[in-house]
């Protein structure tokens, strides 16, 4: 089994996608950057989506952002989706701001019902708007609330039973989280929905000995692969791609990580199957 | 606590002067404490602007050095709260603040308002542009036809020889002594295909491109150039200048 391994599409790699078919599935793009008026961005996207089918993902919505979603925004990302039609839209379980000013960063949430009815109001008019499930994606954190009232895996599934919405699980931030939290891994694993999963998202961290810290500036480490593997075995195939934002190696040594992937899948769910 | 109080101070201890923790993050177990992971964010939230700003301002950061950008980078982001989705456009107001932060170095916000404006040419709206053929055929038309600027069209007016200044950089070469030039120059800034361009106008070519910016016909432009510049050969520099912006794909023309 080797479809459906993707990569992130960055500006470092136009020319290799551009020159000649690559070995990807797919391609995600980073919505906000294509969220412009014209130029090289744009053309490029179209260039190269001719080719590849995409998937959008945004680092903007704030979904958790108890002001509400920006509506200019939201049309925006729309109009993008209907230039793109990617297989899915995507952003992160966040918030990004409040009162008008932005913070860019992916801020987690409290696990409060408060703040379920806020996401799960947020989500519903995103997917209004966008007209299809809205897939979010669990983000690396670095804080934990007193008012914490479920585990994030808990909060993240009763978003999808209230909305219908889907899970982009970020592999790489289940380990970075559990570790400055303390919590198992294993246990976000076995908490979500089978069939509310999406998209994989594999990616490196920065480990600063107290804490992990979401870089995605290396390359995938040991502990997220065995994660990667334990997550094939609970919800078996499904899209996976490598996300590198920083530090970008070259194109063919991002496809050898990809291949790892595809080679540890292969394994996983080949061996499911025989058992 | 509710969601919104929560937020609210989250937000507020991002913006402050220092990183003083805050009680509605649990203290964990092992590892760091509830002061430190929320300096996580507090530094992550300052890093992520100044590195936008140093991205933007590439020739700005190079002229003033590492160091000295980075504290006015971080005097700015300080002062100055993201109001952008996009975070490109945080930085709109930076060549603004290096203009109050260095009055007796004005060639540096000069050099920022350039750098800033070369980026917005970037990614500016794409449009049609008017070709030597185009004109011609409008013109055996005999149809009056009023110009108009592409989107990414702007000008900037510089005191100084940042022009110069701003070669120097890109061309990884000491930058010249900064001087004040005997009069203002404006500069021209558009993007040409994928890439932004820009150039220095005669005053004659500045005024005419006012006239194109306001939607003048190319008869109006013509006698309004004739008008301020009597002494000029207007016929003959206003067809070269024409020319030239043809090949500069600076215009596309409409029928009046």
């Amino acid at each position: 089994m080797t479809s459906g391994f993707g990569l992130g599409l960055r500006t470092e790699h136009y020319n290799d996608f551009l020159a000649e078919p690559q070995p990807v599935d797919w391609l995600e793009v980073i919505s906000d950057n294509y969220m412009v008026d014209g130029g090289k961005p744009l053309a490029m996207l179209d260039q190269i989506r001719a080719n590849y089918p995409m998937i959008m993902h945004g680092v903007s919505m704030s979904i958790g952002s108890v002001n509400g979603l920006d509506k200019e925004y939201l049309r925006k990302l729309k109009i993008l989706e209907q230039r793109v039609e990617p297989m899915w839209v995507s952003d992160h379980l966040c918030w990004s701001g409040v009162h008008g000013r932005n913070l860019h960063d992916l801020l987690p949430l409290p696990y409060t019902e408060e703040a379920l009815q806020v996401v799960t109001r947020n989500v519903e008019q995103a997917q209004e708007v966008l007209q299809r499930p809205l897939v979010l994606e669990n983000v690396s954190s670095y804080v934990e609330y007193e008012s914490s009232e479920m585990t994030e895996w808990e909060f993240l599934s009763e978003v999808c039973k209230a909305t219908g919405c889907r899970l982009l699980l970020d592999i790489n931030n289940i380990y970075v989280s559990a570790f400055n939290h303390d919590f198992s891994p294993s246990s976000f694993i076995e908490g979500v929905s089978v069939e509310s999963v999406t998209q994989f998202h594999l990616a490196g961290h920065l480990d600063n000995g107290d804490i992990l810290v979401d870089t995605h500036d290396h390359p995938v480490c040991d502990g997220v692969w065995d994660l990667y593997r334990e997550a094939l075995l609970r919800f078996g195939y499904i899209p996976t791609m490598i996300e590198r934002d920083d530090n970008i190696p070259s194109l063919p040594e991002l496809i050898d990580e990809l291949n790892v992937a595809r080679a540890i899948a292969d394994d996983v769910l080949n061996t499911k199957v025989a058992l | 606590m509710n969601l919104s109080e929560l937020q609210s101070d989250f937000q507020r201890a991002l913006f402050d002067t220092e990183c003083k923790g805050a009680d509605w993050i649990s203290e964990s177990a092992r590892g760091l404490s509830a002061r430190d992971r929320l300096d996580v964010y507090y530094n992550a939230y300052r890093l992520r602007l100044i590195d936008v700003l140093m991205d933007t301002f590439e020739h700005t950061a190079i002229y003033l050095g590492d160091d000295w950008f980075n504290q006015l980078a971080a005097d700015f982001v300080q002062s100055h709260h993201s109001t952008y989705k996009n975070i490109g456009l945080y930085g709109r107001e930076f060549p603004d603040f290096l203009a109050k932060q260095l009055p007796d170095d004005m060639e540096v916000s000069e050099l920022a308002l350039m750098d800033w404006k070369l980026r917005r040419a970037f990614d500016g709206a794409d449009s049609a542009v008017m070709t030597q053929d185009d004109l011609q055929q409008l013109a055996s038309e005999g149809t009056c036809i009023r110009l108009q600027a592409v989107p990414t069209l702007t000008t900037c007016t510089q005191q100084f020889n940042t022009l110069d200044i701003w070669h120097g950089i890109n061309q990884e070469e000491t930058p010249p002594t900064v001087e004040q030039l005997p009069e203002p120059i404006e500069l021209l800034i558009w993007r040409k295909g994928y890439s932004p361009h820009f150039r220095s106008l005669s005053k004659i070519e500045s005024a005419a491109i006012v006239c194109v910016r306001s939607g003048e016909t190319l008869d109006t432009i013509g006698a309004t150039l004739e008008k301020e510049f009597p002494e000029a050969d207007v016929a003959t520099e206003f067809g070269v200048m024409l020319h030239r912006w043809l090949d500069d794909e600076i215009i596309f023309g409409v029928r009046d």
